[in-house]
């Protein structure tokens, strides 16, 4: 792939800086937010999944432990989160160590599963430890303190505008990460294992050193994206943070863009957010009804109308098979394989022939 | 002492249900090396069926066996031609993603089908018990473990004697060699797929007289599954009947001695434990 120019990042960079200025409704940012949310978690699990090949579908351990010990020490220790965010962010690091020295004895298939079962074991925790977690009800956050600095009032969180820039900015921050794993010989590293455990070893790169140490730079921003999350919005349980289906989205949003890419997950968060949002908001079955496909007031049109916005889990399904079945590489691969093409389809037919 | 014996009966009835759920991955597993991760889902939606065909058609749960096995066969068979198929060369990985997002599929069309409110199927015997003993057994339990136990002992018949059973295990034990000897190894992917979601769908038969019915009910088995079959030796038919009886005595155990809340936590606790200390498992081969 040619390389951008240097320009173009800090161009959009400045866009999305001034954005909120130009952009005052609520929806859109909440949307914005949504999307920097979505880049942070696919861009995090990258560095794990894309980078070094192990691919977790337990993401939603470190997620749920980044919003539940934030919430938990704004809630009932009144720990204000831009310092509660920090143990929690330490306490995924630390505890994701524990468990990749256990689960990175095993490869491909097994360490799948075995990612699956701690994250499960974490919910469970969550979930039946009520004395520390409030189990099944969840937490809810009652108000956040307004952000001091040196006495003057930065922001109160009256509005979204703060939440805007702190997502941006983690979204960012994760984006540099994979830039410099991408970049570095520690991510020369993580893709030697990728590419061939068994060579890697060889070549004398400790195997386990070097995935946990990609586990915990995954977890640690993972952690980050969960602490935002329960901030944003103020509440959590087990079945929000936790659950199995938090681990496919973060999954997905590195596949669909294509996994290994910088660009990937923001390709994935970019497919995702806009999607589920439809869905959500019910615009596909105003779509479908606009075009008159089905009538509004039918019993199959009621039907879409009360369902379609509880399907995003569905969509989810229906992209993760389509994806897989048809494009593999993601949707970045995929354009980079119908351009390849198209430009052998242009090439002079004697080229083509000496080819 | 007569707890701890009442909980280890119990245990290994709900077992044998297990074991059924384990067999029918491990031969997934064992003749296709394709980990199938909506195989509680395809559990889930056997559950459904004998529901409404409880409910609708007032075929009692544990005759309608006779119904959901083939119904069960023919979905697994056409999800293995239309999906299974195309991956079966494909990164291990993204097979298992595939099979995720299967599962997102049909427990959420499920839901959206028949909305997320709970089911009970209450028959006249739902919470009856019989005396064996001097211990008393429920007998929903009871029976379904009756036909486990049939089941398993008519598919190993039919694995070890028949010419087709040998052929499937022969494409478990070397795929190339069995195709050198003339087995049509696509048919017996289908075969394969075919039989593990009919066992699948009848183990959700089963036990849909004594579980809440909803459609994420699939996921703790999908994961209860992988341990059984991790715990019996990934692709050992004995080895997951086996790793069934455990799990199902373990679960037991911890309801009662522990909480049964927290039951699950001890069989994933356990999982990673036969994982660290002997991935193989109690009666397979190394595959790490």
């Amino acid at each position: 792939m040619r390389a951008l120019p240097a320009l173009l990042p800090l161009a959009a960079l400045a866009l999305l800086v001034a954005l909120p200025a130009a952009m005052t409704s609520p929806y859109a940012l909440h949307l914005m937010i949504l999307l920097f949310l979505a880049i942070t978690q696919g861009e995090s699990w990258n560095v794990l999944g894309g980078y070094t090949g192990q691919y977790s579908v337990g993401h939603a351990a470190w997620f749920g432990i980044g919003a539940y010990v934030t919430m938990m020490l704004l809630q009932f220790h009144h720990v204000a989160p831009w310092w509660g965010m920090w143990p929690a962010v330490a306490a995924a690091a630390a505890s994701s160590l524990v468990v990749g020295s256990i689960t990175f004895r095993l490869r491909g298939p097994y360490f799948v599963l075995a990612s699956i079962a701690v994250a499960e074991i974490f919910r469970l925790v969550a979930l039946n430890w009520k004395d520390v977690t409030n189990g099944a009800e969840g937490i809810l956050m009652s108000d956040l303190p307004p952000l001091q600095v040196a006495g003057h009032v930065l922001t109160d969180f009256t509005s979204k505008v703060p939440f805007y820039y702190a997502g941006l900015a983690l979204a960012v921050l994760t984006i540099a990460v994979n830039w410099a794993v991408h970049h570095s010989k520690l991510g020369y590293y993580f893709q030697a294992i990728r590419e061939d455990q068994d060579a890697a070893h060889s070549l004398g790169i400790a195997l386990t050193f070097y995935k946990n140490v990609a586990l915990a730079i995954s977890a640690l921003f993972t952690a980050c994206s969960g602490a935002f999350y329960a901030l944003y919005v103020g509440f959590i349980d087990p079945a929000t943070v936790l659950s199995t289906e938090v681990s496919v989205q973060f999954v997905l949003i590195s596949i669909i863009g294509g996994i290994g890419t910088i660009a990937g997950p923001v390709v994935g968060a970019l497919v995702i957010v806009p999607l589920s949002e439809a869905l959500r908001a019910n615009l596909l079955s105003d779509v479908i009804f606009g075009l008159h496909l089905v009538d509004e007031t039918s019993p199959a049109g009621l039907f879409l109308k009360d369902n379609l916005a509880h399907a995003h889990a569905l969509i989810y399904g229906i992209l993760m098979v389509v994806v897989i079945l048809f494009m593999p590489e993601g949707v970045l691969g995929f354009a980079r394989g119908l351009l390849a093409r198209r430009r052998r389809g242009h090439a002079p037919p004697v080229a083509e022939g000496s080819a | 002492m007569p707890i701890f014996l009442q909980s280890v009966v119990s245990g290994v009835l709900v077992g044998g249900v297990y074991a059924l759920i384990g067999i029918g991955l491990t031969l997934i597993f064992g003749v296709m090396r394709v980990i199938n991760f909506a195989h509680g889902e395809l559990l889930m939606v056997g559950m459904y069926l004998t529901y409404y065909a409880f409910t609708l058609l007032g075929v009692d749960p544990f005759l309608s066996v006779l119904l959901v096995a083939p119904v069960m066969f023919l979905l697994g068979v056409l999800l293995q031609r239309v999906l299974i198929q195309r991956v079966l060369s494909a990164l291990p990985q993204n097979q298992i993603l595939l099979t995720i997002g299967l599962g997102l599929i049909l427990s959420n069309t499920v839901m959206l089908i028949f909305t997320s409110d709970y089911k009970i199927l209450s028959t006249s015997y739902s919470s009856g018990s019989v005396m064996l003993a001097g211990l008393s057994v429920s007998k929903p339990l009871f029976f379904s473990f009756l036909i486990t136990a049939a089941i398993t002992a008519a598919l190993y018949a039919f694995l070890i004697k028949t010419d087709v059973g040998q052929a499937i295990r022969a494409t478990a034990q070397d795929r190339e060699a069995a195709q050198l000897m003339g087995v049509n190894v696509r048919r017996m992917g289908l075969l394969a797929f075919g039989l593990g979601t009919a066992l699948a769908g009848t183990a959700g038969a089963l036990i849909s007289p004594t579980y809440y019915i909803f459609p994420q009910v699939g996921g703790a088995f999908t994961l209860k599954a992988f341990v059984i079959v991790v715990l019996g030796g990934m692709g050992s038919v004995i080895g997951a009947t086996l790793g069934g009886l455990v799990i199902g005595t373990v679960e037991s155990l911890a309801a009662v001695y522990v909480s049964s809340g927290l039951k699950e936590l001890f069989v994933y606790l356990l999982f990673l434990f036969v994982l660290l200390v002997k991935p193989s498992g109690l009666l397979g081969k190394s595959r790490m």
